[in-house]
């Protein structure tokens, strides 16, 4: 995996030096000049697609961080500052940052439209604000100085190849590393993300600002491109075009980006040469993007679908070594791995969970058992940090962490699985271990707990894997993680009976191989006794029974309550 | 002081035209959980309709209905888009594609009315209403305040006590069950998307003569809509009343300094953040997340 990324990376860098060397072989200047513009356009994109594409999140103000890092590049120009276009460019990229930081706060923990449209009103203001400060050296007819070397058309052509390169790669290798997979994770599913111990609002601000620093570079560079700006360069209706172009061709793929530079640049004059009004291309851009979003595909997956159909399959990738597998982590020396005393849980007058305890000795699978709507599930809520209130006491190997949060506990050590799954369809299976583990695994550690689980091969996208395979992938994860508790919630269902058989059997070994304790909340009672060594009953709430798995599960009273034997006693629960 | 009161006091009027707005951005979104970005556009459609027909020569009543009649439809074609082509997209999805569509509306309708060549609005309601304290109110800031006041009544009302309100109240909370249930679930969301476009148009035939009336400033007014829709947490009707006459009232403040006068457009924006980061306090984990 990792020498794949190199070698995407090294793809990337390749593609636009060839395409660039192309243009400057082929083309006359007036057309370097043209697409030039293509690559600046190209590079506001990427950073767009950082944020819409990748983190799933509108943003309507791109512009306006270009806008940020022109008008600092002005400035310097104006101010003669030492350094020339290049170090300007960098600092108008950091100037743009702090904007991006501020606009991302709100979206950080309300989701929805919130970033929609304060980015809308930043876009406004923008423009407000820079008609009426114009553009530095816009009144004295001052131009910003391109670098020496770089000055003439072609010159500048390749120097903004060049950082458009170094951008490209630098955006290829973030986004297959685990932050790149916390984006998708944490635009997929928030909760789901800090059950990996994610931390949404790190992950989300990482991504506005990377996002805007590159969008304020993109600026400089439009700043030496033009020479002078204004501001109806950088208004509300160049960001929202942007936009409808971002979605339209899928700004976070290299080929996106350069696919909608392209359009945005190329597309006027090619309306101009036709004699069609060149507002035409706004339009088609909007439409192009409500039918981008009604079919769920961008222009770049529709020729990425259409080039694999062509391309020969490669053959899936070999199985992991079973000695491969992860080491289990240091002991801390905690007897009971997990205690929970006394919790209670109200969702206003209905009572979820009552003074109910268990506790997960080290080193055991025990078992949490019960009829639907007992309780189970919040049960593993209140535990892993999920329930904004909840009476009674979490020790986790001895440390109370009632105070701890989600993303905390996670890191701490205590992981959950989902009864639902909640992975991001667009990670490869290999990513989302990677991320799940907490990183630090070899691929052939990671190869070796896929296989371990019947899992899907590294390679395969999470979109391509049937469900019961998400689930197993889902245990994998955590078991990757290698953390001290695992809290698996229905891993077995949707499984056929051979496969959940198999899997009691590797949860069962988990404790010895991985180190982890693991509470297992299952409806299958064969998957439950080949697992458990104790189990803990819950009904309506309640703690009905706890103790070793073969004597629980003969009781009466858990044999009433569970399976449902006795008749009176299933019409009363209804 | 005086100065003072009678700047906000001009910041009235546009206060009552962006409260009406605000609601209606809380009624479409409570309704038919969409938050449209193109409403303002699709007013301004309808407002542009009635200068070219008063432009024309026609006399104001028919022109300022005819322009009602075309906001009112306009905004049911973007609803139809919305609604029976996207039922079933998340509300990031459907917020996208208002936003491609203001795209292309934006493009067209500075195309066909002129570009940023300002029309002459009429205005609807004119002359100075009454006088307090020394300071005059227009007719307009009056008229538009008590429509936006009635409306928010008229909605809050229509939505509690009528069969209809019921049958949206259901379609809002659970569209799939109320389909089930019999309610007519396309005639209505349609409906509610023609009632916003024709408030949404009456709220910009009052507002543009205070403007600079060009179909781009005019569609960006969904900027100051959204802000005294967040007031209101695009929830209470309310509170999107008083957020709305609120922003009028800071921008009309605004431009009582010379020094802030210029940057007064910026005042929705510095609303929108200062509700956002406040409202973050409580967030927590919820099953949507």
């Amino acid at each position: 995996m990792k020498r794949d990324n190199l070698l995407a990376a090294f793809k990337t860098a390749a593609l636009v030096a060839a395409v660039g060397g192309l243009c400057l072989v082929l083309l006359p200047n007036y057309w370097i000049f043209l697409v030039t513009a293509v690559f600046i356009i190209g590079m506001s994109l990427q950073s767009l697609g950082l944020v819409v594409g990748r983190s799933g999140m509108i943003s309507l103000c791109q512009m306006s961080f270009a806008g940020v890092g022109a008008w600092t590049v002005g400035y310097l120009n104006l101010i003669g500052f030492p350094g020339g276009l290049i170090v300007w460019m960098l600092i108008g990229g950091l100037a743009a940052l702090p904007f991006g930081l501020i606009i991302g706060i709100p979206a950080l923990r309300l989701r929805g439209i919130n970033l929609a449209i304060v980015t809308l009103g930043f876009a406004v203001a923008f423009g407000v604000v820079l008609g009426t400060i114009t553009y530095p050296g816009q009144t004295t007819f001052q131009m910003v100085q391109r670098p020496a070397g770089f000055d003439s058309d072609r010159g500048y052509f390749i120097l903004v190849l060049i950082v458009y390169g170094i951008s490209a790669v630098a955006l290829e290798v973030v986004s297959r590393s685990r932050l790149g997979a916390s984006w998708l994770a944490v635009s997929h599913s928030e909760r789901a993300a800090a059950s990996l111990g994610v931390s949404v609002p790190l992950s989300k601000l990482s991504a506005f600002a990377i996002s805007s620093f590159i969008a304020g570079v993109s600026g400089g560079l439009l700043a030496g491109y033009m020479g002078t700006l204004l501001a109806d360069n950088f208004s509300m209706m160049q960001s929202l075009v942007l936009f409808a172009v971002a979605i339209m061709v899928g700004a976070q793929f290299p080929l996106g980006a350069i696919l909608g530079g392209i359009l945005v640049a190329l597309f006027p004059e090619l309306l101009r040469r036709l004699n069609l009004p060149q507002d035409l291309g706004s339009v088609i851009f909007g439409l192009g993007a409500v039918q981008a979003l009604s079919t769920g595909e961008t222009m770049s997956e529709t020729f990425g679908r259409l080039i694999r159909k062509m391309m020969p399959k490669r053959p899936a990738a070999g199985g992991g070594d079973e000695t491969a597998l992860p080491a289990p982590r240091p002991d801390t020396g905690a007897p009971n791995a997990l205690q929970a005393s006394g919790i209670t849980v109200r969702y206003g007058n209905v009572v979820a969970l009552n003074n109910a305890s268990l506790s997960v000795p080290k080193g055991k699978v025990v078992g949490l058992i019960g009829p639907n709507g007992a309780g189970k599930s919040t049960f593993v809520d209140a535990m892993t940090g999920y329930l904004p209130r909840y009476e009674g006491d979490v020790l986790f190997q001895g440390d109370n962490i009632n105070a701890l949060g989600v993303t905390q506990r996670a890191r701490a050590g205590l992981r959950r699985t989902w009864q639902t799954t909640r992975m991001a369809p667009d990670l490869t299976v290999g990513q989302y271990v990677d991320l799940a583990s907490g990183g630090g695994l070899t691929d052939a550690e990671i190869a070796a707990v896929l296989d371990w689980f019947d899992c899907p091969p590294a390679g395969e996208l999470i979109a391509a894997v049937d469900s019961g395979a998400r689930r197993l992938l889902d245990v994998a994860g955590v078991v990757a993680a290698r953390p001290p508790v695992i809290l698996l919630d229905e891993p077995a269902a949707g499984q056929s009976y051979a496969e959940a058989v198999m899997l009691g059997k590797r949860i069962a070994e988990i404790p010895q191989r991985f180190g982890s304790s693991v509470l297992l909340i299952e409806h299958d009672m064969d998957l439950v006794r080949t697992a458990c060594s104790e189990v803990t009953v819950l009904d309506f709430g309640t703690v009905l029974a706890a103790g070793p798995t073969a004597e629980v599960l003969d009781m009466p009273v858990v044999k009433k309550a569970y399976m449902g034997i006795d008749f009176e006693h299933e019409e009363a629960a209804e | 002081m005086d100065s003072l009161l009678t700047s906000a006091v001009a910041g009235l009027s546009a206060g009552g035209a962006y409260a009406i707005l605000g609601v209606c951005v809380v009624f479409t979104f409570r309704l038919v959980a969409v938050v449209n970005f193109t409403a303002t556009a699709l007013g301004a459609i309808g407002a542009f309709v009635m200068v070219f027909l008063t432009e024309a020569g026609y006399p104001l009543v028919p022109a300022v209905l005819t322009g009602l009649v075309a906001g009112t439809l306009a905004s049911v074609v973007v609803g139809f888009v919305t609604t029976i082509w996207f039922s079933g997209a998340n509300q990031t999805v459907k917020a996208a594609v208002t936003a491609a569509i203001l795209v292309c509306l934006i493009a067209l309708g500075l195309r066909f009315t002129g570009g940023q060549h300002p029309r002459a609005f009429p205005d609807l309601v004119g002359g100075a209403g009454l006088r307090l304290a020394g300071v005059t109110i227009t007719t307009a800031s009056l008229v538009s305040i008590a429509l936006a006041v009635i409306l928010t009544v008229a909605v809050e009302q229509f939505l509690a006590r009528t069969r209809t309100g019921l049958q949206l109240r259901a379609l809002s909370e659970r569209p799939m069950a109320a389909e089930l249930l019999g309610v007519p679930v396309r005639p209505l969301a349609l409906g509610v998307w023609a009632a916003s476009g024709a408030m949404t148009t009456i709220a910009l035939m009052l507002i543009a003569p205070l403007r600079s009336p060009d179909f781009g400033s005019l569609s960006l007014l969904v900027v100051p809509a959204f802000a005294a829709a967040l007031v209101g947490m695009f929830q209470s009707f309310r509170a999107a009343l008083a957020g709305g006459i609120l922003i009028g009232v800071i921008e009309g403040l605004a431009s009582g300094f010379v020094e802030l006068a210029q940057y007064r457009s910026a005042v929705p924006f510095l609303v929108i953040l200062t509700v956002l980061m406040w409202s973050q306090r409580g967030a927590r984990w919820d099953e949507a997340r």
